[in-house]
């Protein structure tokens, strides 16, 4: 069973796999309630010694039956169907053979065996469907008609009620056997049925979420780049079409093109990812900030995620934003880097430029008037309970780092 | 292909791109620079190895997303044949993990295709020259990885804390010369430890295919 969709097992498929337990179970009962009637009525035999060694072949049959049962796969092989219906066939056959003649249909004597046959015929209809039990059925009625002429019976001198009770014997395999096969080819059918239901219905629902998802997708595209690349066209042949062309001109085409590039990558860059709840992704945050700001766009690194709540995140973000309206304002840089991450028991957030540095001296920047700003974004800082460290010297460039408490974090998301 | 007589000093390349316009421009811009000869181009994973074969170039300059074989499987096949040539990724929209996968199985440097033609040249002659080529994004994705092998088992190996230190630089932004200067160190250290830091992560991938041979009893000859 490893087709498709075989991992939706249903109660039909659960009860198709037990049906070769059951008979097993009806061999063995069977083969004891024989048991039982040959020692009872060993001193009626013709030939107890026949229905012993009989008895014998049926229990080393039956033993072999239950030793070799394959785990799973495909029904009984034809050889052994055919084994086991001249097994039972010989038992009906024996069975006239040992009774004392006169004894089946006149119930005086013993009965050796005919039960362990219905076992025969319920196998062949589990195994090959109802034309399957029927066939064997038909089989094991003419051993049981045989039988009883090798008893000794004269039939057509049966009383009607005696030919009638042997008739009822010979149904009685039949209807065992097609009954059975009917009940397993239902049992089968409902498996395959609810699998391919459960398929289907799997597939339809893969499909319903890919379909948003593209759609979803669809609509920012449509939004954003789209529109851009419209754009980028349109101005483009104007551009071409003007004959001189402002450098400047194309350098907004190129930031354009750029911004949305931007967007589209993050779009592809990762799997989406749930949010916990009350959290926000600082990455995700300092890369939105980084597209919307003018000028050459920032990089943002960040190692993982990093899930923070959201109000600590709005914070950050603001914190970073002020330190990149610094730098664009004064540094002069060429490259500016945001990086995040988490150690043990901190989050860092650090901004850095390539411009040209400054000297740290709270004074001579208060008359500058950019002061402010670097107390503004170190309030931010003491605000999630850490601090702000600014490494720079003129002509090295600047580092802004955020340095603030996780647990502090997480203590201000209970307050929440 | 017969091999073409090589220009004194010119760095060979092989360009590996689906698509042909990339192909030319690129071409373009290398060629421009005059220092570098495109060798050869391909089209996809499995015409790259073969044409890698064919022109031992110094470098494979190669998208990720990529027909027939995967970017990351084409470079790994590429790094086990001839150990000497090296990979430059340049990509416009790999997946985080693939890039980590390409750089774990031999690339030695990561590009974004919206880099300039300088940057470009600057790369290829940088990564030629032996020097790992790693943006801040890389660099925040191996510190990534390190962190999860730290808090893992220990028997392999961890970034030693100057490696962590400079890859965190790395990732902040700085160049290699900016973090020597900062550190106190020569340039020359600093790229030596970005390249530990690469190989650590590519012998990482060994020991991982390791243990998964070793579980699935792959180590063992069959009788």
């Amino acid at each position: 069973m490893s087709a498709p969709g075989a991992t939706t097992d249903s109660a039909a498929a659960r009860g198709r796999a037990a049906l070769p337990l059951g008979i097993l179970a009806l061999r063995w009962a069977t083969l004891a309630w024989t048991a039982v009637v040959a020692i009872a009525t060993t001193n009626d035999m013709r030939h107890p010694v026949l229905a012993w060694v009989a008895l014998a072949a049926t229990f080393a049959w039956t033993l072999w039956l239950t030793l070799a049962r394959p785990a799973s796969g495909p029904g009984p092989s034809l050889p052994r169907l055919l084994v086991d219906l001249a097994i039972s066939v010989g038992l009906i056959v024996v069975t006239g053979i040992v009774n004392q003649p006169g004894a089946l249909s006149g119930r005086t004597g013993s009965v050796f065996s005919t039960a362990y046959p219905i076992a025969t015929a319920v196998t062949w209809g589990a195994a090959r469907g109802v034309g399957g039990g029927l066939v064997a059925g038909a089989v094991l009625g003419l051993a049981l008609v045989v039988g009883r002429a090798v008893n000794g019976e004269d039939l057509d001198a049966l009383r009607t009620v005696q030919a009638l009770s042997l008739a009822g014997g010979a149904v009685n395999f039949l209807v065992a056997g097609a009954v059975v096969g009917f009940l397993a080819r239902v049992l089968d059918q409902s498996a395959v049925e609810l699998r391919r239901a459960v398929d289907a219905s799997l597939k339809a629902s893969a499909r319903a979420a890919r379909l948003a998802e593209r759609e979803s997708l669809a609509r920012q595209i449509h939004d954003s780049v789209l529109q851009s690349l419209a754009m980028v066209n349109k101005r483009g042949r104007e551009l071409s079409a003007a004959g001189t062309v402002q450098g400047a001109e194309v350098a907004r085409l190129a930031e354009l093109a750029g911004g949305q590039e931007r967007a589209l990558r993050a779009l592809l860059l990762r799997e989406p990812a749930a949010a916990p709840s009350g959290r926000a992704s600082l990455r995700d945050a300092l890369e939105a900030l980084a597209r919307s700001v003018e000028g050459p766009a920032p990089t943002v690194s960040a190692v993982g995620p990093l899930w923070l709540p959201t109000g600590c995140v709005q914070e950050l973000v603001a914190a970073v934003r002020q330190a990149l309206e610094n730098v664009a304002e004064h540094a002069q840089a060429e490259a500016v880097a945001v990086f995040a991450e988490q150690d043990d028991d901190h989050v860092v957030v650090s901004v850095r430029d390539d411009g040209v540095g400054f000297v740290w001296d709270p004074e001579a920047l208060r008359a500058q008037g950019k002061l402010g700003m670097l107390q503004s974004m170190r309030g931010r800082a003491e605000h999630l309970g850490g601090t702000m460290r600014v490494d720079t010297s003129p002509g090295s460039g600047t580092e802004i780092e955020f340095r603030v408490p996780a647990d502090e974090l997480d203590d201000q998301e209970d307050d929440r | 292909m017969s091999e073409q007589a090589q220009p004194g000093g010119r760095v060979r390349v092989l360009v590996v791109d689906d698509h042909p316009v990339w192909r030319d421009g690129v071409k373009a811009d290398l060629e421009a620079s005059g220092s570098v000869e495109v060798v050869g181009e391909a089209a996809d994973g499995g015409d790259a190895i073969e044409r890698a074969l064919d022109t031992m170039p110094d470098l494979v300059l190669m998208d990720l997303n990529l027909p027939t074989v995967s970017g990351a499987d084409a470079i790994r096949r590429i790094v086990e044949a001839t150990p000497h040539v090296k990979v430059l990724v340049l990509s416009a929209s790999a997946a985080e993990p693939d890039v980590l996968e390409a750089v774990k199985v031999g690339a030695s440097g990561y590009l974004l295709k919206s880099a300039t033609s300088a940057e470009l040249v600057e790369a290829v002659l940088r990564v030629v020259a032996g020097e790992p080529v790693f943006s801040p994004s890389l660099a925040a994705l191996v510190l990534g990885e390190f962190r999860r092998i730290s808090a893992g088992t220990q028997s392999e190996p961890g970034l030693t804390a100057r490696e962590t230190e400079v890859l965190k630089l790395v990732a902040k932004g700085y160049t290699y010369k900016e973090i020597a200067d900062k550190l106190f160190l020569s340039t020359k250290t600093v790229q030596n430890h970005v390249q530990n830091i690469l190989t650590k992560l590519r012998l990482r991938k060994r020991y991982e295919l390791m243990r998964y041979a070793i579980q699935r009893g792959l180590d063992r000859a069959p009788d």
